[in-house]
């Protein structure tokens, strides 16, 4: 089947690139789908200054432009598209685009990214594009010699303040904390303190953004006491946080209260074969580095994942019942119980197959099945398990198999 | 590129002293809104073809032509019926605004 991959990546930035640098390079038949710019995020950031090994000026684009070439060059697949629907539970998941073809996949790595979070305040939906803009790159040189608000006070604020006023007359900078505290790095913020056409506006939210076919003035609260004052200004751009564009999969994976989903250390998701890389992901620092990092992990796990998959399909195919064992080489009573029950099994020739599974690289029975100790049993009637063996005991074991193998 | 490309010479030609409604989007390079709302648009000029001319203008290669209008933000789509500008979209456009803006000029 044409459409169906080893590893769908949704989204196209640094997280999901990585991914595909790591499908692609362990012979994984691997596709990418991104709805807009092939870059994510750092596809509209002007400098990326902390990229190890970057240390000359490298550009976002170009910064991308190189991920992108890499997978490529190990096979990885991009096509264009939005994702209307996705069902991940069972083998194969499959891929609903909003146009063009269904996909199917054995694995797949959500890498969606973030968008701007939104204030809500009037005025906001309304002017946008007519003034309110959440991306300098783009529209910074709109305001050639205007007044532009920059609302935030993180590292995207001040650093995007600092560029608007290459073009602006002035930028007001509202910050929603008391003076002299910002959010931002300290790098950038002494550049910012420092410039003379950037203005901090303290202790201040805002409240509105008024005008008529475009932005004239905007509404600023100053929140010790209340009083808001309206200033005129051509234009606001807003730096107030991101949000994850999980919205497609907010039913399927488990998320936080704020959307960001939540994975463990393989960057496995709450469902099984479904990984999650980047900003989309529950984490710490989000930057090109962490994403590329998540996007290596979650194509190596998923890798594994559908090695043990099909070992497990080839394993349950011919056989009507199967005892699963598992065991770790660092546990000596799970070596000799896998060896006691190799012993108990050759006594009962065809009655059931027994299944070594070493716990410490192997992870999707153990999931599966739900086991977290080695030494631990389980007997498998055509996949369902009916038997659920854990204990410390050889005797305890000998005489539970001898029964399973009597049963 | 299945939407024609205009510098300032054709942009008079074709708009100004044009026939007809016509949409003309102004986008850059590095603009990762324009890079979902462009190709939005090339889907859906073939279907609205007979109704509607769809441009383009790339607004760093023609900043003086892009300065002649009062655009805040890229992308922006500019609308025009005969040669008399209609209103514009900006921002994260979608299509269904698109059609809607394109029916509503009679």
């Amino acid at each position: 089947m044409d459409n169906l991959y080893d590893i769908i990546i949704i989204g196209g930035g640094a997280a999901g690139m990585a991914a595909g640098v790591y499908g692609g390079r362990s012979r994984l038949k691997t596709l990418i789908i991104e709805k807009g710019a092939v870059g994510g995020a750092a596809y509209s950031t002007r400098e990326i200054a902390n990229y190890p090994g970057f240390h000359a000026h490298v550009s976002g684009p170009a910064l991308m432009a190189d991920f992108r070439a890499h997978a490529e060059k190990f096979g990885v697949e991009f096509t264009r598209g939005e994702v209307r629907e996705l069902s991940l539970e069972g083998d194969p998941k499959t891929i609903r685009l909003k146009k063009g073809p269904e996909y199917q996949a054995k694995s797949v790595v959500l890498a969606l990214g973030t968008e701007p979070r939104l204030l809500g305040v009037p005025g906001e939906k309304e002017f946008r594009g007519m003034g309110v803009s959440y991306c300098a790159t783009c529209d910074a040189e709109n305001f050639t010699d205007c007044v532009v608000a920059v609302v935030g006070n993180g590292d995207a604020a001040l650093e995007e303040a600092v560029y608007i006023a290459k073009f602006a007359a002035k930028v007001i900078v509202i910050v929603i904390h008391d003076e002299g505290i910002v959010d931002c790095n300290k790098v950038s913020a002494e550049i910012a303190f420092q410039h003379p056409r950037l203005e901090f506006v303290w202790n201040s939210s805002l409240a509105e953004i008024k005008g008529d076919e475009d932005v004239s003035s905007i509404v600023v609260k100053n929140l010790k006491t209340g009083a808001l004052t309206e200033t005129a200004v051509d234009g606001v751009f807003m730096y107030v946080g991101l949000l994850p564009m999980t919205g497609v999969v907010r039913d399927l994976v488990e998320t936080d209260k704020n959307g960001y989903i939540i994975t463990g250390d393989k960057m496995e998701t709450s469902v099984s074969g479904v990984y999650a890389a980047g900003d989309c992901r529950q984490k710490y620092l989000r930057q090109v580095v962490t994403a590329a990092a998540d996007g290596a992990v979650a194509a190596h796990a998923a890798g594994h994942y559908i090695e043990e998959f099909e070992e497990y399909k080839t394993m349950v195919a011919g056989s009507d019942q199967i005892l699963l064992a598992f065991w770790s080489p660092m546990n000596e009573f799970s070596i000799n119980a896998i060896a006691k029950a190799e012993q108990i099994s050759a006594e009962y020739p065809g009655k059931i197959k027994l299944v070594k599974i070493d716990l410490y690289r192997k992870q999707m029975l153990a999931r599966k099945y739900n086991v977290q100790t080695p030494g631990t049993f389980i007997l498998l009637k055509r996949e369902t398990a009916c038997g659920t063996l854990s204990t410390d005991c050889y005797n305890t074991l000998e005489s539970t198999l001898r029964a399973w193998m009597t049963r | 590129m299945a939407i024609t490309k205009l510098d300032a010479d054709s942009f008079e030609r074709n708009v100004i002293e044009g026939r007809g409604k016509c949409l003309i989007v102004f986008s850059r390079q590095n603009c990762h809104v324009c890079a979902e709302v462009v190709p939005m648009l090339e889907e859906l000029a073939p279907e609205l073809a007979s109704e509607c001319a769809f441009y383009y203008v790339d607004v760093e290669e023609q900043a003086s032509l892009y300065k002649t209008y009062p655009l805040k933000g890229v992308p922006s789509l500019m609308f025009f019926k005969d040669g008399d500008y209609q209103g514009k979209l900006a921002g994260p456009v979608t299509e269904e605004q698109v059609r809607e803006k394109i029916a509503a000029i009679g």
